[in-house]
C-alpha cells in the first residue's frame, strides 16, 4: 500500500505517543525530548496534579531505575516509575515550574548568582558521583532553574547516551571525569553568556582546568573543582591558576582592604605624632 | 487499499509477512539463513533503492528497474552480508553506498544495452518538486515501505485474531489521506461507544509499532544498531 508523507508523518507521531491506559496518568503534551526518551506533560488523576512523564526504550528501563535513587534537592525527585502495555518503561517526576539553563542565562543573572547556580549543579553532580550515577549529558537544556531560584540537574544518562558536542568530553568511554569536563564547558557557558563584562581569568582558569583533554589533567573529582570555586569566592588564590604577581597583590588588596586602611591610617597618625614631635 | 502498489515499481512486489521477532541480519546468517535475510532487506528496500537510483543516476523507470533488479541479484550471488561490518556503519547506509558503487560501474547499464535496449531520460519532475536529495529521498522512501509493511502486517494480523473492526476504525482514521472522521462518527458508523473508538486506536497504533519494531529488528545487525534505528525514527 502507498503511504502519503502526512499520513507517514502522522503515524510516526501517533504510534510514538505512550498508551497510559492503564495507569493514574492522562496524557496532555510533549514537552521535551532529549537523551533516550521523550517527556510529557500529564496529570495524574488521582492526586490531581500534573507530572513530567518520560517514555524511555524498554531496554532503558534502568535509567528509572537509577535516577529514582538520586535523592538530593537539585535532583528532579521521582515519583514513581512503570511499564506501559507496549513494554516501553516510564517514569513520572516532578514537573519544574521554570527556565532552562539557556534561558535563565537570558535574562543576564549577576556573575554571584551565576556561581550559585553553578555550585548547584556541582553539588548534584558529586552527589550522584557517590552514588555511582554518571550524567553523561550535562549540557544548558537539561538544567532548569525554578521560579523560586531552585536549580534542578535533569535527564540523567544512561550507557547508551553518547553526549552533545560542545559539553561532550573528547574520551571515547564516558566517566565521572567526563561530566566533570561537561561541567567546564558548562562554565564557560555560563561565564560567556551575555551579562558580566569580563570573566575573572581565575574563573575561566577553572573552566580550562576542568576542560583539560586528558582526563588525569582535570579535576580529580567534582568536590575539587567546587572548592575552586569556593576559594575564588572567599577571594582565595584558585589551584586552576598560577596568577601573575600583580594581580595576586590587587586581590590581596581586595581581600585585607579593611586591614590596609587601618594600616594606612596608623602610618598617617604616626607619620603626623612624628612631625608635631619633631617641630 | 490491500494490494495497491505502484505500477512504476511493482517488481518489488507484494511480500509475505514476517513476524514480529524477526531474527537479525547478523543472526540470520550465522544461523545459514542469508536468503531468508535478503528476501526481508529487498521487501523492504526495493522502492527506496529504485527511488534513489531514479534521482541519484537519472535513470528512467525501465533502467532504474532493472539496475535495483540487478544490484538485489548481485547481493544474492555475492557474500553481501559477510562484507557488512556493523562496526563501521548501519546497514542502511552500507546498503546505500553499495547500491551507489554499483550503479556508478554501471553494470545494469551494459547489461541492459547488450539485450538491445534503448536508453531514455524521463524528466524528474517529482525530485524538482520536492527539492530534496536522493540520500533523503532513500531515507523516506525508507520509512514509507517500512510503515507500509507493518501496516500489512496489522492488517493480516487483525483477520487472524478476528480484530478487523480494530482495522477498520484504524484505516479510516489513522490512514485517512485527507480530513480525519470524529470519533463520535467512527462510534456511529460501526455502532460502539466513542471510549472503544479510542482504545481501538490506542491498540492498533501499538500493535503497529510493535510490527514497526520488529520489521526493523529484521533489518538490522543487532541489538544495539535496532535501539538506535528505533530512536531515528521514534525520536
Amino acid at each position: 500500500m502507498d503511504v502519503s508523507d502526512s499520513v507517514l508523518d502522522h503515524l510516526r507521531h501517533v504510534a510514538a505517543l505512550p498508551d497510559l491506559s492503564g495507569t493514574r496518568y492522562e496524557l496532555e503534551c510533549e514537552i521535551g525530548r532529549g537523551g533516550m526518551g521523550v517527556v510529557y506533560a500529564a496529570r495524574d488523576r488521582q492526586l490531581d496534579r500534573r507530572v513530567a512523564l518520560k517514555v524511555l526504550d524498554a531496554a532503558l528501563a534502568g535509567e528509572a531505575q537509577l535516577i529514582a535513587r538520586l535523592e538530593h534537592p537539585a535532583i528532579v525527585p521521582i515519583y514513581e516509575t512503570g511499564e506501559l502495555p507496549d513494554g516501553r518503561a516510564f517514569y513520572a517526576m516532578k514537573l519544574v515550574a521554570g527556565a532552562r539553563l539557556d534561558g535563565y542565562l537570558g535574562g543576564s543573572p549577576s556573575l554571584g548568582e551565576r556561581l550559585r547556580v553553578i555550585r548547584r549543579i556541582g553539588e548534584a553532580l558529586a552527589f550522584a558521583h557517590t552514588r555511582g550515577a554518571i550524567h553523561r549529558d550535562l549540557k544548558p537544556q537539561n538544567v532548569m532553574v525554578g521560579e523560586f531560584g531552585e536549580v534542578y540537574v535533569m535527564d540523567w544518562g544512561v550507557e547508551a547516551v553518547a553526549g552533545t558536542p560542545a559539553f561532550r568530553a573528547p574520551e571515547a568511554r564516558l566517566d565521572r571525569r567526563s561530566d566533570i569536563y561537561a561541567l567546564g564547558a558548562l562554565i564557560e557557558f555560563m561565564l560567556a553568556a551575555p551579562g558580566v563584562a569580563a570573566a575573572p581569568p581565575a574563573l575561566r582558569a577553572v573552566a580550562a582546568k576542568a576542560m583539560r583533554a586528558d582526563p588525569g589533567a582535570r579535576y580529580p573529582d567534582v568536590a575539587a573543582l567546587l572548592a575552586d570555586l569556593e576559594r575564588f569566592q572567599e577571594g582565595l588564590a584558585v589551584e586552576a591558576w598560577s596568577e601573575p604577581l600583580g594581580h595576586r597583590l590587587q586581590r590581596f588588596a581586595s581581600r585585607n582592604a579593611v586591614l590596609l586602611w587601618l594600616l594606612a591610617a596608623y602610618a598617617t597618625v604616626k607619620l603626623a605624632l612624628f612631625f608635631w614631635q619633631t617641630r | 487499499m490491500r494490494g495497491r502498489f505502484d505500477p512504476d515499481t511493482t517488481m518489488g512486489g507484494p511480500h509475505s509477512h514476517f513476524p514480529s521477532t524477526q531474527l537479525s541480519l547478523l543472526e540470520a546468517a550465522a544461523a545459514g539463513l542469508p536468503d531468508e535475510a535478503l528476501e526481508r532487506v529487498i521487501a523492504l528496500y526495493w522502492k527506496p533503492v529504485y527511488r534513489f537510483i531514479r534521482m541519484k543516476f537519472r535513470k528512467d523507470n525501465e533502467d532504474a528497474k532493472d539496475l535495483t533488479q540487478s544490484f538485489f541479484a548481485a547481493a544474492l550471488e555475492r557474500d553481501f552480508f559477510a562484507r557488512f561490518d556493523p562496526e563501521k556503519a548501519s546497514f542502511r547506509t552500507y546498503l546505500r553506498m553499495a547500491v551507489e558503487r554499483f550503479a556508478a560501474n554501471g553494470h545494469a547499464a551494459a547489461n541492459r544495452q547488450k539485450r538491445g535496449g534503448e536508453v531514455t531520460f524521463e524528466p524528474l519532475e517529482e525530485q524538482a518538486a520536492a527539492g530534496e536529495s536522493p540520500e533523503a529521498a532513500f531515507e523516506r522512501e525508507w520509512q514509507r515501505q517500512l510503515f507500509a509493511l507493518a501496516i500489512e502486517d496489522l492488517r493480516a494480523h487483525c483477520a487472524a485474531s478476528d480484530k478487523q473492526i480494530q482495522f477498520q476504525i484504524f484505516e479510516a482514521y489513522d490512514l485517512a489521506g485527507g480530513e480525519r472522521p470524529s470519533y463520535a462518527a467512527l462510534a456511529a458508523r460501526h455502532g460502539i461507544a466513542e471510549t472503544s473508538v479510542t482504545n481501538y486506536l490506542a491498540w492498533a497504533r501499538r500493535t503497529l509499532r510493535m510490527f514497526v519494531n520488529g520489521r526493523l529488528r529484521g533489518v538490522t545487525s543487532g541489538e544495539r544498531e535496532l535501539r538506535e534505528e528505533m530512536r531515528r525514527l521514534w525520536m
